[in-house]
Formats: structure tokens, sequence, C-alpha cells
């Protein structure tokens, strides 16, 4: 489906959505949608086998924006390495070099005697990256990484107190197959089928199906004008099922305090950083991720934005289920700018969201 | 396998070092300290019985001078004079309580006597301080640990020496055996194991020593041919779902469903069945199997815990406080509980509870 075509069914939709009912109006648009696919597709047996963009335009094109869709970025056509294409970094006493030319990108790493290079096969993450190497059959996560706030090489997070012993161990960290399987398994979709891995498979990024479990079924029921396969909607997952679904790639509050995952390097489990909020509880909608983020658009970075959030609990006319909600003495805006601090990671090349939200002080120490 | 010459070498030879330079700064009377020469010289001599007596008279001499009977107890345990190897320890650890290398010693030669608990505890405690840091007195005292464990039912922590094991490349029929036995749950010694058993054992600690290892291929391999050679065989699907649990759930989940399929009545089975689908957040697979366990044990904490939390799923805050506070009575620090009590207020929108709840598992978690 051409990209003018979808706009122009994107638009009918919006008029049509206004005269009646969003779900009686999906599944009439599906039905009269797949009723095309069958009939195109009788006609011309080289056609695509369905795919989710069919029905669902508006949210395919916003989610091709999405950071989740970025987890992975395919080798070849990366645009942060396009943008820098002679990346280097000394370590110690290795030079890594990061080179793409004619969409091929390269990780050397030399002790100034010998030098090893191998083709970046897999890039993890949109903006900062890391890389995921092959070499000998083995898999290694790169010992340096992208970081977009300074646009250049340091330290992978976690790796930095590595000390090689020679050139192979400066390459990279080695990694398991079983810890290959998690990286992958939220970095990308289809990289495995059951638990073996299947890299030559799998597509970048998180894709429909790696949240819509039975989008797949019910693509194939769709354009046979079935949709009683639908997958489960998420859209009605409770703050509690929603961390817990978030948090299968995110950490959960559970898998954080079992792990025992202490330090300011969890302020990347938001699940885990939200649920200790005072304010949090379970089954208020309003404190939900999904309350806050709609997964299928590109992250907000205005802070104001997300006023209206807080607000819903914290304003004066706020329905909050209990009267000990308390309204901000100092500010009705910019609310997560003071209580939702940010909070450099060790080594200081990303900075996240904290998402305890809590009177934060400045000179605190980091609360776990 | 009693703790074999060379590996015993070692460990005296270092335990040795490590003592001999604090020994020598308390010596001070001439008469006492040419003895204590004459000791030192008839050991180095390999001349173990004069040794032996000379460090008795030196300790006659001075019941204090630790060093005398740390080498009274050093040398009778290389004699294999266990009994007085034991007593000499006795007295030096009386006099030097924490010192780990005696402890584990003592432990060592508790082992060779039978007094099979008190080497267990003696080799924990020496473990604690430090007997085990250079790695060939760790693989001695590791190996009589493992079966030691394995004789007290501790099996999971049985197994978890052989990270040491495998990443040392440590092999040993005796130590396949004892692996098998931490596996298939069965409390007893490889040295009790009669000769028609023992290969199986062999087999199934050699399996899961292959995963220990890394080669997760060869060991899926072997579980596969033992389990086609063996299907009813009880805690095979079980050892190999527990070896996979910290890489793979939901291949160790499959494991351990298959172990209850195969023996219904494996209690233990169900119960961690049903606590590990809690972990996953299946919580209705959950709650039929630790009902079972339940039926057949009332007081299976990880049953009640998975109960708990299947429960709370639910939103029967009722049935799922009196499940979890039963595990609490038993164990008020229990942090599985507590996370369920928080769960369950915080899907029932009792904020202040689920917060307090909360606080307490960060609290137990630190």
């Amino acid at each position: 489906m051409s990209a003018w075509f979808a706009l122009a069914w994107l638009n009918s939709l919006r008029i049509l959505r206004a005269l009646t009912g969003a779900g009686a109006l999906g599944l009439l648009l599906c039905a009269l949608f797949s009723g095309l696919q069958v009939s195109a597709a009788s006609s011309n047996p080289a056609t695509k086998p369905p795919a989710c963009v069919n029905c669902h335009a508006g949210i395919t094109a916003s989610y091709s924006h999405a950071a989740m869709q970025h987890a992975l970025e395919p080798p070849g056509s990366d645009p942060v390495l396009e943008a820098h294409p002679n990346l280097s970094v000394q370590q110690g006493k290795y030079l890594y070099i990061v080179q793409t030319r004619n969409g091929h990108s390269t990780y050397s790493v030399s002790d100034g005697t010998n030098t090893i290079s191998v083709p970046i096969r897999w890039i993890f993450g949109q903006h900062s990256q890391t890389f995921v190497l092959e070499r000998d059959g083995d898999m290694f996560e790169s010992m340096v990484s992208y970081f977009q706030l300074e646009q250049r090489l340091g330290p992978t997070p976690g790796d930095g107190n590595i000390v090689p012993r020679d050139l192979s161990e400066a390459l990279g960290r080695k990694i398991t197959v079983w810890e290959a399987l998690q990286c992958f398994s939220c970095h990308a979709t289809d990289a495995s089928k059951g638990e073996k891995l299947e890299l030559d498979k799998l597509r970048p990024g998180v894709g429909c199906e790696r949240c819509h479990v039975g989008a797949d079924q019910h693509m194939a029921d769709a354009v046979r004008g079935n949709f009683s396969s639908l997958p489960k909607s998420l859209r009605a997952l409770n703050a509690e099922d929603a961390g817990d679904f978030c948090g299968q790639c995110h950490r959960t509050w559970d898998a954080t305090v079992r792990n025992h995952f202490h330090g300011p390097s969890n302020v990347r489990f938001q699940p885990y950083r939200l649920e200790n909020s005072r304010c949090y509880v379970g089954n208020d909608p309003r404190i939900s991720c999904l309350a806050c983020h709609d997964p299928h658009e590109q992250d907000n970075h205005n802070l104001i934005s997300y006023d209206a959030k807080c607000l819903a609990c914290h304003g004066k006319t706020a329905a909050s289920s209990t009267s000990a909600v308390k309204s901000c003495p100092v500010s009705k805006t910019n609310c997560a700018s003071c209580h939702m601090p940010k909070v450099s990671l060790p080594g200081g090349h990303v900075v996240f969201t904290d998402h305890f939200i809590r009177i934060a002080r400045p000179g605190d120490p980091y609360p776990d | 396998m009693t703790a074999n010459p060379v590996a015993k070498a070692f460990l005296i030879l270092i335990v040795v070092a490590q003592f001999a330079v604090r020994g020598h700064a308390q010596q001070a009377d001439p008469q006492f300290e040419a003895l204590a020469s004459r000791a030192t010289e008839a050991r180095n001599q390999q001349n173990i019985p004069l040794a032996i007596e000379l460090y008795g008279e030196t300790v006659a001499a001075k019941p204090d001078w630790a060093e005398g009977w740390f080498y009274i107890g050093l040398l009778q345990y290389s004699s294999n004079s266990f009994t007085a190897a034991i007593d000499a320890f006795n007295h030096f650890l009386k006099l030097q309580p924490d010192a780990g290398p005696a402890l584990a010693l003592r432990g060592l030669s508790e082992f060779e006597t039978g007094a099979y608990d008190d080497a267990l505890r003696d080799l924990e405690q020496g473990v604690k301080k430090r007997a085990a840091e250079e790695p060939r007195n760790e693989q001695i005292i590791r190996f009589h640990l493992s079966e030691l464990l394995v004789r007290a039912g501790r099996f999971e922590e049985a197994v978890t020496q052989y990270d040491f094991f495998a990443a040392h490349h440590i092999k040993d029929p005796d130590l396949l055996v004892n692996l098998g036995l931490a596996g298939l749950r069965i409390q007893d010694l490889p040295q009790n194991i009669p000769l028609e058993n023992r290969q199986f054992l062999e087999t199934v600690g050699s399996a899961a020593y292959a995963y220990l290892s890394g080669d997760n291929e060869e060991a899926r391999k072997q579980f596969d041919e033992l389990f086609a050679r063996n299907p009813a065989t009880p805690n095979l699907h079980f050892f190999y779902g527990s070896l996979l649990y910290k890489n793979s759930p939901t291949l160790a989940i499959e494991q351990f469903r298959a172990e209850v399929e195969h023996s219904p009545g494996n209690v233990f089975a169900h119960a961690v069945l049903a606590f590990r689908l809690t972990i996953a957040g299946r919580y209705a697979e959950a709650k039929p199997e630790a009902e079972i366990a339940l039926a057949a044990d009332p007081d299976i904490e990880m049953a009640q815990i998975a109960l708990g939390r299947a429960l709370a799923e639910t939103g029967d805050v009722k049935r799922t406080t009196e499940v979890l506070n039963k595990v609490l009575q038993k164990d008020p620090k229990n942090l599985e509980a507590h996370m369920g009590l928080a769960d369950l207020y915080s899907r029932a929108g009792r904020r202040e509870d689920a917060y307090r709840e909360r606080m307490v598992c960060l609290g137990l978690a630190q």
C-alpha cells in the first residue's frame, strides 16, 4: 500500500470515527479491507503476505519512529553510524575504530601492532548504541559503545572495569547463548524459536507480534474475514499488569527486588522505580505506564506535556481515590522536572528520567 | 574418595606457609626454642613420627603454643591419624578459633572418621574464614563439602560447589557420581553407592557437568538420552530443570512440568513448578500445582507462596492474606511473601498497605 493511500485511508478513518463507534468501525473497516486484500491476492499471486500496516496504517506509521521499533538497528542503514562514519577512541592500550563505508560498518581494535576487524552485525539502541559482534562462532558485546550525548565512543556501560589480557579480549565481552537470547528477545522480533537463537530470521526492533501475541494468527485469519482471533487488548491493563508487561524488558519491580539490583543503574528499570512511588497503586490507571506513554509513538521529551497526567490526581478537581492526595505548593507546571529528576548512569554517558516520583531535594543521595 | 595424597600435600604446604610466619614471633624461651627447632627440623626432614613426638613435648611444656598444636594436627592428618588430628586441632582452635585452614583441616579429619555432621560444620566455617581461597585448597575442600551437602540433603548448595570444578575443568568419577546424587536428590555419599548404580549416577553427573561447563548442546543431548532410557527416574527432569532455570526459566518450567507428569507423586517438584510459574507471572498455571503440593504437604513454603501470589491475582484479599501470613508467621522476613502482599494490596487499591509492604521488601532486599 503506497503512502498516499495510507494517508487517505487514515483521513477516512478519522471522519468515520467521528460518526460511529470506534470498535464497531474497526471491525467493519478491517472486514472491508480484508476483502480488498483477498481479491487483490487472488488477482496477483505475487502479492506480499498480509502485514499489520494493511489495517493499522496510522499506528504503524507512528510506530516506525518509536524508540522500541529502533531497539535494534539493521547494519547498513543506521543513521547514527552513517552520520559518524569515522569514530575512534583509545581505551588503555587499545585503539577502537568504528568505520562506516558504503553502508557497511566495521569495528576494529588495535594494540598498535596487531588489529582485529569484524563487521558490525547488530546495532543495539537507536541513539546511544552498543554493537554485538561475531567472531569464530562466538558473540561479543563491543567493549566500546557510541554515546549520543558526547557523540563519540566510550566504554560500554558495565564493561568499564574489564581489563583485557590480550587483543582478542579487547574486542569485546564474550556473551553466552543465554545472554544473547535475552538481549535479542528485547531488542528484536523473531530472533529465536523456543530458546534457540535464529538470528538469520530476526526482524530488528520490537515488532508488533512481540507485544501483541497472536498478531500473526490474527492477520492470517483477518485476510479470510475472520476476526475472532484478535490479540488480547493491552489497553485494558491495570497499572500493575502494565508494569509487569512492560517490565518484561524494562524490568519489573519484582525482578529488580528479587535480583538485588541496587544503585543508580536501576534508574533504567522504570516499572521498578515507578512502583516505589508513594502515589503508585496497581488498580489506578492514572499511574500506569500507559497513562503517560504511548508505546506506538516517539518519546515525548516535553516535560510540560506530562503535567496533565500528574494533575489528574494532584489537581484541585482531581477525582482522587483518597483525600490524602496533596497538590504541589510550588508549581502546577513542569512537575516532572522536580519530581522525576534526571539521573546519569555511572560513567555519565547516558541520562535517564527517574520514574520514582517523589519530593526530590538537590543533593539527596540516589534512593535505591 | 578420601583426600588424595597430592591434594593433601598441597593443602598442607599452603597452610604451613601461611602459618609459619606468625609462629616464630611467639618464641622467646631458649630451651623451648631449641625444642621447637628440633621439631621443625624433623618435620622438614619428613620424619613425621619424631616431629609429632617433639611437637608433643613443646605443647606439653607450653600448652598455649598454638603453632605446636597446629603442626601436630597437620602431621597426624597427613599420617592418616585422623582422631589424633582432630584432638590437636581442637586444642589449636581453642587458642585461635577463627583460623580457617585449621577449621578446614579438622573438617577433613572428621570426614575421614565418619563424623560427617561435624565435618560439614567445620568445612563450611573454614570456607567462610577463607580457607578455600587458594585453588588447590579449594579443590579438596569443595570436593568434601559437596559430598557432605548431598548427604545432608542440601542438594542445591551441593550443585553450587560444582561451578568451581567446571570452571577449573576438574573432573573425576566420584565427583560426577556425587553430582548425580545431588541431582537426583539422593541423600548419600558416593562411597556408599553400590557398583551397579554408580554408572547411571555418573552419567547423570556427566550431563550436568557438561551444562555447568557451558556446553548446553552436549548437556541437552546427554539429558535427552537419559530421559529416553530412564523415563520414570524420579527427579531426572527436575534436575535438568534446576540447571536450566538460571538461564532459561521457560525451558526449566518445561522440565519441571515433565517431572510432575512422569512422577505425579513428586510433591517437591509440584511445589517448585508452582513457585517458578509464579515468578514467571503464570499465576493461573501455578495455582493448581501449588494446591496439589499443599494437599500432600500443607507446610511446604514454596507452594504456600505460589498459592498466595496466584490468589492475589484474583483479588481474593482474605484468602491471600491468610496463606501469605501463614508463611510470615514462620518466617517474618520472607521476601516473597511480602512481595505477594504488596502485589495484593496494590491490585486491591490499598495504596498505603501496598507502599508499606514494598518498603519492607526493599529493606529485606538490601
